[in-house]
């Protein structure tokens, strides 16, 4: 009898759990699926099914723009520093160097910089460097805030490929550029998609930089135009949970097929804030 | 180190170079920048003009007379920071000691759930909340109503500040348990079975073997799982600042950083921002370290 109660009781618990976990993006999706969102009602069960919220957030709203440029941003970012954390990398993980530990901690101290408290001399450098409403001068900051847990994470998948590799590879009468591509770049390929669907969450989620630097609303991220449906006539939220689901879904689908595949102690405080 | 192309001296510093710069110029230059920034009366005419005058530790002053650091911001941050990390731990806690007895099926639907909870933006979760609060359309709202704590036709729960919290504080605790939950069960783990069917067997029960075994052996994880939300939680802003009110429009709901951000970027007065920003920092430092040394003194890691 203690033991089906247990077993009920696990199950019960499971399932509040589960219900209170998913119920936001059940609401968002939900919402923007319900053709009578607007319609100020109090239920969370949708009345109907019907797309066209998001039909009208990207035939008669700057949502697509918002989206471009948040796509345009996440890319450069993921790009750029997956490129330089992978050259610091190996400058760690393959050289030994006066000066290499102490790179290292300032690498690691830097990370514990709270971005919120940086705005302020970077919106002002920004000003004075003329990247203020530009695409570029923001990609630039989120490369600076990803680079630090990137390096510490390739480091260890440099450091896992055997030296022998490379002496092969500089044995057939490779140089150290070639050596670097061929050889230890497809073998660091994992660490790099890591690193990168970290970046992405970063740039793609992040929102006071956004929001500081992108004066011009030609420019907002999909995660500051959120705020054009708000208007003084009301809230449109049929298109807010729209636009929040296109928003949300990319990065769920990222976050859980990398769970999958990493330990929970990589990601920790990858997605926060 | 017998090749001859790994011998090359400046090859690391090449390799390093771009990072060093990104790094040195976004952010080491800034940290030092805010704090002198903190140091001057920096407005509207100095960002146009250039050049700022030095005024000491005049914001510092300003800010800490101020009747709304005591009375409205230090709170906001200080008290809701305190009960969402109390909150995170004990709801990350419980989880993780729910999926650690679920049979394989049932443990991965259930981290599936708790992996789709963290991976929503803060960005969009908090318009879920806000609109589930929503004075008209709102279903919490609703069901508050329903309980009799609230009166729908009045009430817009967002301009007390009591609920305003209470909405940013299931939103944060939502946002954070996850990490707390799947941290602590990594740890769980690596507990050996032995020691708790050897405590069961003679005669503890499931609170003693949690309190004498469980607590004991994770208190390292404890540590790492607390540190990271107080951090998390007292430098929540994006949370803040999207609620109703929480741009600075509503002056009573104002934390730390939504204080210092509005004081720079509507006020234009970024000297007493950078100063609120520093003062942030430090008090970040300052429960850091503290924890940092109690974990040390205990584990003598």
């Amino acid at each position: 009898m203690r033991r089906l109660l247990g077993r009920s009781g696990l199950v019960l618990a499971s399932l509040t759990v589960v219900v209170f976990s998913i119920f936001p993006v059940f609401v968002m999706l939900g919402t923007a699926l319900d053709p009578a969102a607007n319609a100020g009602g109090r239920g969370v069960i949708p009345s109907g099914i019907s797309f066209e919220h998001f039909a009208r957030i990207f035939s008669q709203t700057r949502f697509p723009d918002y989206l471009l440029n948040s796509l345009i941003v996440a890319v450069v970012t993921v790009v750029a520093s997956g490129l330089l954390a992978l050259f610091a990398a190996v400058a760690v993980a393959r050289f030994r160097f006066s000066g290499r530990t102490k790179i290292l901690m300032m690498i690691l101290i830097v990370q514990m910089v709270p971005m919120e408290a940086l705005v302020i001399p970077l919106f002002l450098q920004a000003r004075n460097l003329g990247l203020l409403n530009s695409l570029l001068g923001l990609s630039v900051v989120y490369i600076a805030f990803s680079l630090s847990f990137a390096i510490w994470t390739l480091r260890g998948f440099v450091a896992a490929v055997p030296v022998e590799l490379e002496e092969a590879a500089y044995l057939d009468g490779a140089s150290w550029w070639q050596m670097f591509w061929k050889v230890l770049f497809p073998l660091v390929a994992p660490g790099l998609v890591a690193v990168s669907v970290f970046s992405f969450i970063l740039a793609w989620n992040e929102f006071i930089f956004a929001l500081t630097f992108m004066a011009d609303d030609d420019m907002y991220t999909a995660a500051v135009g959120l705020r054009t449906f708000f208007t003084r006539s009301g809230t449109d939220w049929g298109a807010v949970m729209a636009a929040s689901s296109i928003i949300t879904v990319p990065v769920m689908i990222f976050f859980v097929a990398v769970q999958s595949r990493l330990s929970s102690g990589l990601m920790a405080g990858a997605t926060k804030g | 180190m017998s090749s001859p192309a790994l011998g090359s001296a400046r090859r690391p510093w090449l390799l390093l170079a771009p990072t060093l710069a990104v790094i040195g110029i976004l952010l080491l230059w800034p940290m030092v920048r805010v704090v002198l920034l903190s140091f001057q009366d920096f407005g509207l005419r100095e960002l146009v003009r250039g050049g700022a005058e030095f005024v000491a530790i005049d914001n510092y002053r300003d800010v800490l007379t101020d009747d709304r650091l005591w009375r409205v911001a230090l709170p906001n941050t200080a008290i809701f920071a305190l009960v969402c990390v109390v909150l995170t731990v004990a709801v990350g806690t419980l989880v993780a000691l729910l999926l650690h007895r679920l049979s394989p099926g049932w443990r991965t639907l259930v981290t599936m759930s708790v992996m789709a909870a963290w991976a929503v933006p803060a960005v969009t979760g908090t318009y879920v909340w806000v609109y589930l609060f929503d004075a008209r359309a709102g279903f919490l709202t609703g069901v508050l109503g329903q309980l009799g704590l609230v009166d729908v036709a009045t009430q817009n729960l967002f301009t007390e500040r009591g609920w305003f919290y209470a909405i940013a504080t299931l939103n944060v605790v939502h946002h954070g348990f996850p990490f707390v939950a799947v941290t602590v069960l990594a740890g769980l783990m690596t507990i050996p079975t032995e020691l708790p069917e050897a405590a069961m067997i003679d005669g503890a029960n499931a609170w003693q073997r949690f309190r004498h075994i469980t607590v004991p052996m994770l208190r390292p994880v404890f540590a790492i799982v607390t540190i990271l939300s107080t951090i998390w939680d007292f430098k929540v802003f994006t949370q803040i600042y999207l609620m109703p009110g929480g741009d600075g429009s509503n002056r009573e709901v104002l934390n730390l950083g939504t204080w210092s951000y509005i004081t720079a970027m509507s006020q234009n007065k970024f000297g007493l921002g950078a100063a609120i920003a520093v003062l942030l920092t430090l008090l970040l430092l300052a429960i850091t370290a503290v924890y940092l040394r109690t974990l040390f003194k205990e584990e003598e890691l």
